[in-house]
């Protein structure tokens, strides 16, 4: 049952984010986005990290893909006409490509972790909110303070871009 | 048979690959900012299923400092880029060459 | 005073009044002209004085000492030397005085009387130089001076061509000139004249190439094959110039040199031979073309080519055994024979072909500057002019009594007693040299005025008619011994006799050849406006004009297609490594890597994230463990 649910939730995951990449409008990708996050959720929800898929849905679905349909709607662009890929970029595709799949080969050969099997019964630790909320504030206190700065300094960042400058016509 | 710790790399792996291909093949400049968060999710799946199968919290941990980090990084990456459509009229990335040369 | 000093005279004059005219009478024509030819006559008047007077010296003077190398400048006044001074000095002055009148209208006289001093100068530099070196010098300074002249009417495009053309077939020459005196110095260790006839003599062995390389000096500067193609569009210049220096001096210095260095071909023998094909093929082709040939001067440059050939090819003929003394006591010499017969020949052509030019330059100016034959004619009527050219076609085809006569003769007897196929080829140049000769003497000459130009000419000034009854006067009387040993001292003894049989044949074969080949001409050639050869049998016209044409096609060929791309392989090769990465340096380095890093900010996104996927890679296969 659960290897069923793993192969669901991953061909979710991998398939829209294929649609991400390859859809001409650019709502069409956000939805896909959207999408490709709810199957992640769910994978880790198969992973036993429950804040944490709550956590995605509400910060990434929630408030990062409202805010990138905020902007393509704000910008106004009109798909649709995508210009034919230069040679070049067929090239360097191609290239990148082989690429890929020979490290995802050479991963799949020789890259197996043994992973230790588990017993039905030994919950993982994110699982238990009450270890995880420890291990936040109290080994990882001061990343945690850093981040709450962090979000300060975006905001008061963004506030800065949103106005709008005079005077700056020359810089191209 | 079991799903093991290798199933849920090469999904991450997977996924990576297909964001780094959005990002090298679209022009517009949203939707290769959208690419770039999937390879970040790639690395949030990896991270939770190392920490799963280590039995250890740090990557849980980590990936929560990810998440608030993406969410921010993609505020200030919104507003860089309206501003930059107020000043270009256009987000297609051929078009934004002002660097060249 | 000494000779040494008298020396000094003969060389510095002409330079003082070079120098003279270049600085302060540029615009005074008149002044110039007379301070040219008064240095003309001290020239000659010193000049002549040496010769007869008998003393024959050395002297040195050491100029550059560089290490143990020394450059010295010198005199080596032989008989050899004695000779050459006489004939440069009389048709020197024969052509200044010439140039008096002839250029007595040219606005730029100043500018070619100096020429004329500088030329002057050079061949003096030339005639008296003991080392190869200095011969090398003044070598270069009869080129420049050459080039300078034949461009003087530089306003016109073809005279600029035929001065550049001229230097340049000399300077390929000089090439080879220069190359055997460095391996001259190299294998003898010395460039010194007698030096190296000392040494020769006393059995050092000579590289045949030595003598060959130095012979590709008198192929440029004596207008040899294959660099004979300056010699006909040097008549771009004035008349006077052609006839000093495209006839009778400067084009003899090859003549002269290879007399100088003859000890290194007496060493090696087979180089004389080559030396002999060139001179006797030159001789031919160039009686070939003069045949077809409508400009007066023209047909005179060809058979001044020919006549050079057969110069080269006495000399090539080597030497002879001659029987001296009675019978009890008779033995046999070895005499230098090719060097005299070509001096003896140089000699009298001198004079002769002074006087051809010198006449052609008359009747150019009586016609009011035209030098066309066909547009000539009846031209008798100029008497002096007609009396004294009539003599030089007489004495340059060989008429008995007159100075070619005697000079071709010995040249004959050279080839027949040396080589039989030199001699046959020999022989019908002359049959070519006098048809062609007779042909334009007719032309000129006989029969009626065919133009306004010819109608109107008359008899010119005492300037012009002086220096050539002067100049006919060594042509008839030059040949005979006693004239020619008076000139040449002991170096008339090198100039071989036939006797006997040989004698009796080698008369009857020229005059035979004599009158087959102005019979011919006169018979075949009427006076008219039009080549008859070019009417009657085109094809033979024909074949002979591309004969004249062929080799400048091909040099134009070779200097278009390959001399070109060379130049601007090494012009790229130049501009890209010497100019660009040895001279700049690090500065261009830093350049380069600038501009290379320039190149990679294209501007697009998409190419910087490949160069990261590279990178990438990179990390990657470093992790894994590939390189």
């Amino acid at each position: 049952m659960a290897n069923l649910l793993f192969y669901l939730f991953s061909a979710i995951v991998l398939g829209t984010a294929v649609l991400v990449v390859a859809s001409k409008n650019a709502v069409n990708s956000a939805m896909f986005f959207l999408i490709s996050l709810m199957g992640t959720a769910c994978l880790f929800v198969l992973l036993e990290a429950y804040l944490l898929a709550v956590l995605l849905v509400l910060v990434y679905a929630g408030a990062v893909v409202a805010l990138f349909l905020f902007i393509v709607m704000l910008l106004d662009m009109q798909g649709g006409e995508r210009k034919p890929f230069s040679r070049a970029t067929i090239v360097a595709s191609v290239i990148a490509a082989a690429l890929l799949g020979v490290g995802v080969m050479s991963f799949l050969k020789h890259g197996q972790i043994a992973s230790p099997v588990l017993e039905a019964n030994t919950p993982a630790v994110g699982a238990v909110l009450k270890l995880y909320a420890a291990q936040l504030f109290t080994t990882y206190l001061l990343p945690v303070q850093v981040v709450g700065f962090l979000l300060l300094i975006a905001m008061l960042g963004v506030i800065v871009l949103s106005k709008r400058f005079e005077g700056l016509e020359d810089i191209k | 048979m079991t799903i093991g710790l290798n199933d849920y790399l090469l999904v991450s792996v997977l996924l990576f690959a297909i964001g780094f291909f959005g990002v090298l093949l679209r022009k517009n400049t949203l939707i290769v900012y959208m690419c770039l968060e999937l390879m970040l999710v790639a690395t949030t799946v990896a991270l939770v299923a190392f920490s799963r199968y280590n039995r250890t919290a740090d990557g849980n941990v980590f990936v929560f400092f990810i998440l608030t980090v993406a969410a921010a990084e993609v505020a200030v990456g919104l507003a860089i880029i309206v501003a930059l459509f107020r000043r270009r009229q256009t987000v297609q990335l051929d078009e934004l060459n002002a660097l060249k040369n | 005073m000494e000779p040494t000093s008298l020396a000094l005279i003969v060389l510095l004059t002409p330079l003082a009044s070079a120098v003279l005219i270049a600085l302060f009478l540029r615009k005074l024509g008149g002044l110039a002209s007379a301070v040219s030819v008064l240095a003309a006559v001290a020239i000659a008047a010193v000049g002549v004085t040496l010769t007869l007077g008998g003393d024959r010296f050395t002297a040195s003077m050491p100029w550059l000492e560089i290490g143990t190398f020394t450059l010295s400048i010198g005199f080596l006044f032989d008989d050899l030397a004695a000779l050459m001074l006489a004939i440069v000095g009389i048709v020197g002055l024969a052509v200044h005085v010439f140039s008096l009148g002839y250029m007595h209208d040219d606005s730029a006289r100043a500018r070619y009387f100096g020429g004329l001093s500088v030329f002057m100068f050079s061949m003096l530099g030339i005639v008296l130089a003991d080392n190869l070196f200095m011969i090398f010098v003044f070598w270069e300074l009869v080129g420049f001076s050459s080039y300078l002249l034949i461009a003087h009417y530089h306003e016109r495009q073809s005279a600029a061509d035929a001065a550049k053309k001229a230097f340049i077939a000399n300077r390929v020459g000089d090439f080879g000139f220069l190359l055997g005196i460095l391996w001259c110095y190299w294998a003898f260790g010395t460039v010194n004249l007698t030096e190296i006839a000392t040494l020769v003599g006393s059995g050092t062995a000579v590289a045949t190439a030595i003598p060959l390389l130095l012979f590709c000096g008198a192929v440029g500067k004596s207008a040899q094959m294959p660099l004979h193609v300056w010699l006909p569009d040097a008549m771009e210049g004035p008349t006077p110039v052609s006839a000093l220096i495209h006839a009778a001096t400067m084009v003899a210095a090859g003549i002269f040199m290879l007399c100088r260095i003859e000890p290194l071909f007496a060493a090696a023998p087979d180089a004389l031979t080559v030396v002999m094909w060139v001179g006797t093929i030159t001789a031919v082709y160039a009686a070939f073309c003069a045949i077809v040939q409508s400009d007066i001067k023209k047909v005179l440059a060809y058979s001044t080519l020919s006549q050079l050939g057969y110069m080269v090819a006495a000399f090539g003929l080597g030497s002879l055994h001659v029987a001296h003394g009675e019978n009890v006591a008779a033995h046999t010499m070895v005499i230098a024979a090719g060097a005299g017969a070509a001096m003896f020949h140089l000699t009298t052509h001198a004079f002769f072909k002074a006087l051809l030019f010198l006449g052609s330059g008359a009747v150019i100016h009586a016609c009011h500057h035209e030098q066309d034959i066909f547009k000539m004619g009846g031209l008798k009527k100029l008497p002096i002019t007609f009396a004294t050219f009539t003599l030089g076609v007489l004495a340059i085809i060989g008429t008995p009594g007159l100075a070619g006569f005697f000079s071709k003769d010995a040249i004959l007897y050279l080839a027949y007693a040396n080589s039989k196929p030199v001699f046959v080829v020999l022989a019908f140049t002359a049959v070519l040299t006098a048809f062609y000769m007779i042909r334009m003497w007719k032309i000129v000459f006989l029969g009626d005025t065919r133009s306004e130009n010819a109608k109107n000419a008359h008899e010119n000034g005492l300037s012009l008619t002086v220096p050539l009854m002067v100049l006919a006067v060594l042509a008839v009387a030059a040949g005979y011994g006693a004239v020619y040993e008076k000139l040449a001292g002991t170096f008339a003894q090198l100039v071989p006799e036939a006797h006997g049989a040989d004698h009796t044949l080698i008369l009857v074969t020229s005059l035979a050849v004599l009158v087959l080949g102005a019979g011919a001409a006169f018979a075949y050639y009427p006076s008219s406006g039009s080549d008859r050869m070019a009417v009657k049998s085109p094809g033979a016209f024909a074949g002979l004009t591309l004969l004249r044409d062929s080799f400048d096609g091909l040099y134009g060929y070779y200097v278009r297609k390959v001399q070109q791309r060379f130049a601007m392989l090494l012009n790229f090769i130049e501009q890209i490594f010497l100019s660009g990465l040895i001279v700049r340096g690090l500065a261009g380095c830093v350049g380069l890597f600038g501009m290379g890093a320039r190149a990679l900010h294209v501007g697009s996104l998409h190419v910087y994230v490949y160069w990261f996927l590279i990178g990438v890679v990179l990390l990657w296969g470093f992790a894994v463990g590939s390189f």
